[in-house]
């Protein structure tokens, strides 16, 4: 057996020195890029196998490290319906949050921009907030504002808002000055000056925010469903742990990636669609 | 004239029914058991899928707290109005902040900590643990109690060496041999014997109860306002909470059943040996004596003291007498 497939090259070596070399030149770059296309998934596949390889070489049990097969099998034992559901609680919870984070946190950032005092007044306390363990302040949260979707929202929404502030003012105060001067010059008002000139600055800073926001409003909204929740990818992982089911929980933990991604990319396709101005000229 | 009176009466009577139906809409009750859904606390579950509170006039909305303090809490703060806990929780709160809560009926009428061990591991009784390194959850209510069940059994609580971790780690770091032992509440053996069959072990469970410890655990918990303004609520939630009790304990696989209705991630096996594993804690010769629910004052007291002694108060610092309400289990 072993001889056969020894063999095998050495038959269809002589061809290819054979083949003249401007072919074998191409096969060569299409190789090259076939693999410079493939990498990331081949990584990515390579990784599962060792890790696939591992659990079975060293015997690792399913409740220390699962097998990527058994967090596979988990996840499927577990029916369509009952991931749908968990999954639409998160999601909402965290997109509600995120919409919130987004309807506070631009205006914020005008005034911020726009004015020294409430600058001064407003961001050393912002950053108090952000500063605050939010996993540490979610029970009392929950405890203040009862048990529904308020408080899980609540939550979310104080892990995603700082980044977006912070990045929108950067944004905003990132104006060149001549165009402002410019504008002033024109008798442009206030909020024109705001509206077209500062805001259309900022929404690259605003957009890269956005799209670290996603990842924080999943985080968020698991955070929450840690203290407090019937549903959701979160409680569904908490009370997988609670019966010792490490490949169900694992499952979950895939889920919610697949989630942050599908969110982060989302962002990236509207900000192609809607505004693909603010994209670098290599990304349009 | 009296057959027309009877006639009168009667229609007047259909008339106030019908007229009182619609004032007479389901009482909404908001109940918190004390961690996530399992086996063991199947009777609610039960009891919403069997009509049970319904049959009493109440729609219940189960939700799951995060341990017994946060259900204290949550009934004190009115995000929920009747919950289950166990008893040292409330007492220690009401001790500490005299929390508007109390407890109104007995469900566990011994007390479910136990030492998780495997066979073979040198553990066979609780004298053994001296000398071993035991994993306990970080935030279990058995941690308070724990270095007094060991000195009541001679042992220097010093000499066992303690572990605080999640609870999710306990059956891997068992099952792994990281520790020799842990300490959980006996109805939760069930979830053990995957994790501790897959390392080729067998689970071993000693419980406190073995050694001394007395004393009622989990119970119903009810917020002073929920007493006050709505006692015929209460009243009925605990005579329909009673009932399913009863219907659990002759039928665990209909509980397991109910939950799985309920909460689709349940394994019924699992669940059905869990709420076997708890019917001991309820139908014991303590529950015998003074009947389902009942709290004795002798064993109350008991339950406070030890209580008491875990936490460095002075006995006096609290009657045990204020924290429970008999009324509402008659």
């Amino acid at each position: 057996m072993s001889d056969t497939t020894a063999a095998a090259p050495e038959t269809t070596l002589p061809e290819t020195d054979a083949a003249p070399t401007a072919p074998a030149a191409g096969v060569g770059t299409t190789l090259l890029a076939w693999l410079d296309r493939f990498a990331p998934a081949l990584a990515f596949a390579a990784a599962l196998a060792v890790w696939e390889a591992a659990t079975w070489v060293f015997a690792i049990p399913s409740f220390l490290l699962p097998a990527p097969s058994a967090i596979v099998a988990a996840g499927l034992a577990t029916p369509a319906e009952v991931w749908l559901g968990h999954i639409w609680a998160t999601l909402r919870v965290a997109l509600m949050g995120y919409l919130l984070a987004i309807a506070v946190s631009v205006p914020l950032a005008v005034a911020l921009a726009s004015s020294r005092l409430l600058s001064r007044t407003l961001y050393p306390m912002l950053v108090v907030v952000q500063s605050t363990p939010i996993v540490a302040v979610a029970p009392i949260i929950v405890v203040t504002l009862g048990a529904s979707d308020l408080p899980r929202v609540v939550i979310t929404f104080l892990i995603t808002f700082f980044p977006i502030v912070v990045s929108t003012v950067t944004g905003l105060l990132s104006t060149p000055e001549e165009l402002i001067e410019l504008s002033r010059s024109l008798r442009a008002g206030r909020s024109r000056e705001i509206l077209h000139i500062r805001l259309p600055y900022a929404v690259p800073h605003l957009v890269s925010a956005l799209k670290i926001s996603t990842t924080l409003a999943v985080i968020g909204a698991v955070v929450a469903e840690f203290v407090a929740a019937e549903r959701g990818l979160g409680f569904f992982i908490l009370f997988s742990t609670s019966f010792f089911k490490i490949p169900a929980a694992f499952a979950g933990l895939v889920v919610l990636v697949a989630i942050s991604l599908a969110l982060f990319r989302l962002v990236g396709l509207a900000q192609k669609m809607l505004v693909p101005w603010s994209l670098p000229k290599s990304e349009r | 004239m009296t057959g027309r009176l009877t006639r009168i009466t009667v229609l007047a009577l259909s008339l106030a029914v019908l007229l009182g139906t619609p004032g007479r809409a389901a009482e909404k009750v908001t109940f918190m058991i004390d961690w996530l859904p399992a086996g063991d606390k199947a009777v609610p579950y039960l009891g919403v899928k069997k009509g049970l509170f319904a049959a009493e006039g109440l729609e219940v909305t189960i939700q799951s707290g995060r341990g017994s303090s946060d259900v204290v809490t949550k009934l004190g703060t009115g995000a929920a109005d009747i919950g289950t806990g166990g008893l040292a929780a409330l007492l220690q709160a009401k001790a500490e902040t005299n929390v508007p809560v109390k407890a109104v009926y007995a469900i566990y009428t011994k007390q479910a900590d136990a030492i998780f061990t495997t066979e073979g591991s040198g553990i066979t009784s609780l004298k053994d643990v001296a000398g071993k390194k035991i994993a306990t959850a970080t935030f279990s209510s058995s941690n308070v109690a724990w270095p007094l069940v060991l000195r009541a059994n001679g042992i220097d609580p010093a000499s066992v060496q303690m572990l605080k971790v999640d609870p999710g780690a306990l059956a891997p770091m068992l099952a792994a041999g990281q520790v020799v032992a842990t300490i959980n509440w006996v109805t939760v053996a069930a979830a053990f014997e995957g994790p501790v069959g897959e390392a080729k072990k067998k689970l071993v469970v000693l419980p406190w109860s073995n050694y001394g410890y007395d004393g009622y655990g989990l119970s119903l918990f009810v917020s002073e306002k929920m007493l006050r303004d709505r006692p015929a609520v209460v009243k009925k939630f605990v005579k329909a909470y009673a009932e399913a009790t009863r219907m659990a304990i002759a039928d665990p696989k209909a509980a397991a059943e109910a939950l799985k209705a309920m909460v689709p991630e349940i394994d019924v096996a699992t669940a059905e040996k869990q709420f076997v594993s708890s019917i001991p804690l309820m139908v014991n010769d303590v529950s015998r004596r003074d009947g389902d629910g009942a709290f004795d004052a002798k064993l109350l007291k008991t339950s406070w003291e030890w209580v008491a002694k875990a936490q460095n108060l002075p006995l006096d610092k609290l009657d045990p007498e204020t924290a429970v309400d008999r009324a509402a289990a008659k």
